[in-house]
């Protein structure tokens, strides 16, 4: 085995015409040409490859070493174009791409990613979370307002709305009852905010709060429901959610984590996936904190105003026979989670003493439920 | 390839290598949930660098997909606690300030109070950019001597704000003035071995490479004063004005492309390296077009074709679910179906991926590499050796902003 190649020598930017021969014992290539003041000598077992070379006729060996050079390589590169000399080292040679990394590198890259890891889950689980309750809280309640009628303006037009305000209902004697109702299950508490609670044209069997007190119930739940109670229920819930400026502290929590998510899955194909999947993650996560404390406060105010905590157990029955039940790896994902245990609570909830008194009358809850027609 | 004292550039890059390589490394890279992508970019960079000759001698890429990584966590964690909290705050205070949307305008600067928190990042980009290129001379090699970069990447970042915020005053005009300095500012940092560069020339002379912009503008104008005179009535002129518009746009359209390939043409031809050593750079901006219509025409029915086989397979398996009998709720036929879908859907986005890297970005670099020359080959025997540079953070800002595109 033995030709000509060219060699660059790591000292300076000449091209180097060299001879390449094998040494007696054949453990080493002898490198050697007139420019060179002695021959290299490059063990066999140190030889390694350029990888992901465009040029399979062609191979650009250097060595494996220990210097100050980033890559554990000698800086000097040997250009074989000899087919002879390529195939010889092609089956001799099987291990010339091996990969060498320095001591201690599994050391490092555990570390770091440790740190990373460390750092963004205090982020995103406790920072976050900890500022946004804070900033919540120091907004003025007439910001809150105005930033939860645009939040409501936007998902009205989520919902297919033209204008804001095209989907609400307001049948007068379905307007009247539900009135009657919330008054009944906020009185004596202070919210915080002028409780507005609308009725929506749409199919869909739930409510939600938005910021700034307002609390959005879908046609689709009046519906749905078997008794005025289960609705109150669901209202109580939240009014929970408002009490405790839960929309308010999610949006701004939110806002916080999704850049930060966003940066951490970066720019590849189905990296826009990833980043939903995550924040869903976490957001269920404190979902259901913020639920099991919205249901607390829901079991409280049932109770004060004489209704049975039982119907938000009957609603939540409701839910998983609509859309079936949601537990295992699968609860993670869904923002009201796990409703056997919910609707356990809610049973515990219910003190034998209680003596209700119906949410609504026969009539006004036939009003409430046409209230959109 | 050289006749003495000019050296051509080459490239040797086979487009099939480099679509292969790239969906290789998109399909693993989505399989671990981008982790691979560090080393994927690596040995892309590897093929792209070793595929392009300089008087008939290789460039070297040496750096990493792991040190890629390391970078990657180090900038995150700086990053991850910089914009949660600019971004939470901002928020907030967005919320504070503009929270009564009572007319579309106050609605509008309310978007933008939010959007604030994109500008909260602007000073990592650029420093980020500057960052990014100096590992990249760091890691690059030619003849077994590094190139490199010196550590200013903050001085880049400040002065890349002005310029930009001057550009923005000046709706556009001081381009050139911008373009120029910020690049004299990294070349003039840059060296190969012991041999530094220089950026020569004026930032005026630029304003030539904005000819193709001006007339676009021109038109555009010239279309806005036809309409202003021929407000009374049809005319001729009417009809030169509407004919004026989509030809003033796709006039200004190319002229942006031309401005970028002809003003790097200008920078490269005056270049100096160790202060003998100059360049010629040719590149021409109808080929460059060219090789991008081309390019996506292929690439276009590449996918047709791919994604026709990939859909027949899936409607085949879909043709068993019967959905008239179906009730609501989970379906197990559905399986095979949604995940056959899915996974073509993936597919077909990797594949379009490693397909515009093969098909346009490669054509388009062989492109400049080809019309690319160095004048003074004999005096590249004089220069040594440089120290390496560990590289700092690898261009981890870079990859945790986005930016920096396919290679």
């Amino acid at each position: 085995m033995q030709g000509e190649a060219y060699l660059y020598d790591g000292r300076s930017a000449i091209r180097h015409r060299v001879d390449v021969t094998l040494t007696e014992r054949r453990d080493a290539l002898v490198i050697s040409g007139d420019a060179l003041p002695e021959p290299l000598v490059w063990p066999l077992p140190d030889l390694r490859a350029l990888g992901d070379h465009p040029d399979d006729s062609q191979i650009i060996l250097t060595r494996h070493l220990d210097t100050e050079d980033e890559t554990l390589r000698d800086q000097a590169r040997l250009v074989i174009d000899d087919p002879e000399m390529v195939t010889w080292l092609r089956r001799t040679r099987p291990r010339l791409h091996r990969r060498d990394l320095r001591h201690g590198t599994w050391r490092r890259i555990w570390l770091s990613l440790g740190g990373a890891v460390a750092a963004v889950l205090l982020m995103v689980f406790v920072i976050l979370p900890a500022l946004a309750g804070t900033l919540a809280e120091l907004l003025p309640v007439e910001k809150e307002i105005a930033f939860g009628r645009s939040v409501k303006a936007q998902m009205e037009r989520m919902f297919g709305a033209e204008e804001n305000g095209a989907l609400d209902c307001d049948a007068p004697a379905g307007r009247a009852a539900l009135d009657r109702l919330v008054a009944r299950l906020t009185e004596g508490q202070d919210i915080g905010y002028p409780l507005e609670v609308t009725v929506i044209e749409h199919g869909m069997m739930n409510a939600f709060a938005v910021p700034g007190g307002q609390i959005v119930v879908m046609n689709g739940l009046l519906k749905g429901a078997e008794t005025p109670d289960m609705v109150a229920a669901v209202l109580a819930h939240e009014i929970g959610h408002v009490a405790h400026r839960d929309p308010t502290r999610n949006a701004l929590r939110a806002a916080g984590s999704v850049g930060l998510l966003g940066l951490l899955f970066g720019d590849f194909t189905g990296s826009a996936v990833m980043v939903l999947l995550a924040e869903q993650l976490v957001n269920a996560s404190y979902t259901q904190d913020a639920e099991a404390q919205a249901d607390a406060f829901a079991f409280d105010t049932l109770v004060a105003a004489d209704l049975p905590p039982e119907a938000l157990a009957e609603m939540f029955e409701t839910f998983r026979k609509e859309y079936g039940d949601v537990s295992g790896p699968m609860a993670h994902f869904a923002s009201h989670p796990r409703l056997a245990e919910r609707i356990e609570a809610a049973r515990d909830a219910t003190p034998a003493e209680l003596a209700p008194r119906p949410a609504l009358t026969e009539t006004e809850w036939q009003a409430l439920r046409s209230i959109c027609d | 390839m050289s006749d003495g004292n000019y050296a051509h550039g080459d490239y040797t890059g086979d487009g099939k290598a480099l679509f292969f390589l790239a969906l290789r490394t998109g399909l693993l890279t989505f399989f671990t949930l981008g982790i691979y992508r560090f080393w994927a970019k690596t040995r892309i960079r590897r093929f792209i660098w070793s595929s392009t000759r300089l008087d008939g001698s290789r460039f070297e890429y040496t750096g990493t997909g792991l040190e890629k990584f390391l970078g990657f966590l180090m900038a995150v964690v700086i990053l991850a606690v910089y914009l949660g909290l600019i971004q939470i705050l901002l928020f907030w205070f967005g919320m504070t300030i503009f929270a009564t949307p009572a007319s579309p305008e106050q609605a509008l600067a309310q978007s933008i109070g939010f959007s604030l928190s994109g500008l909260a990042v602007l000073p990592f980009v650029f420093f980020a950019i500057y960052r990014a290129r100096r590992y990249r001379m760091a890691r690059t090699r030619w003849r077994g001597i590094r190139f490199g970069m010196e550590k200013n990447a903050w001085g880049y970042a400040f002065r890349a704000m002005g310029y930009w915020a001057l550009t923005l005053l000046s709706l556009g005009l001081l381009t050139p003035l911008m373009t120029f300095r910020l690049e004299k500012y990294m070349t003039d940092r840059t060296w190969f071995g012991d041999a530094r560069f220089e950026q020569q020339g004026r930032w005026t002379a630029l304003y030539g490479k904005m000819k193709h912009v001006f007339i676009g503008l021109a038109l555009l104008i010239a279309s806005g004063v036809g309409f202003a005179l021929s407000a009374d009535g049809f005319s001729g002129l009417t009809l030169l004005a509407i004919v004026a518009i989509p030809v003033g746009v796709v006039w200004f359209g190319i002229g942006l492309i031309s401005y970028n390939v002809q003003s790097f043409a200008y920078l490269a031809q005056n270049k100096t390296l160790g202060e003998r050593i100059a360049f010629h750079a040719e590149p021409r901006t109808k080929d460059i077009i060219l090789a991008y219509i081309v390019g996506s025409i292929v690439l276009a029915i590449g996918l047709s074709v791919a994604t026709a086989v990939w859909g027949g397979l899936a409607a085949a398996l879909l043709s068993g679910v019967d959905f008239e009998t179906a009730g609501p709720g989970f379906q197990p036929a559905m399986v095979a179906p949604i995940l056959v879908t899915a996974a073509g859907y993936m597919l077909t986005l990797i594949a379009a991926h490693a397909g515009a890297l093969a098909a346009i970005t490669q054509p388009i670099i062989k492109h400049y590499v080809t019309t690319m020359t160095l004048i003074n080959l004999p005096a590249l025997a004089s220069i040594q050796q440089r120290a390496s540079d560990p590289g700092a953070d690898a261009e981890g800002f870079a990859d945790a902003l986005d930016i920096g595109g396919a290679i």
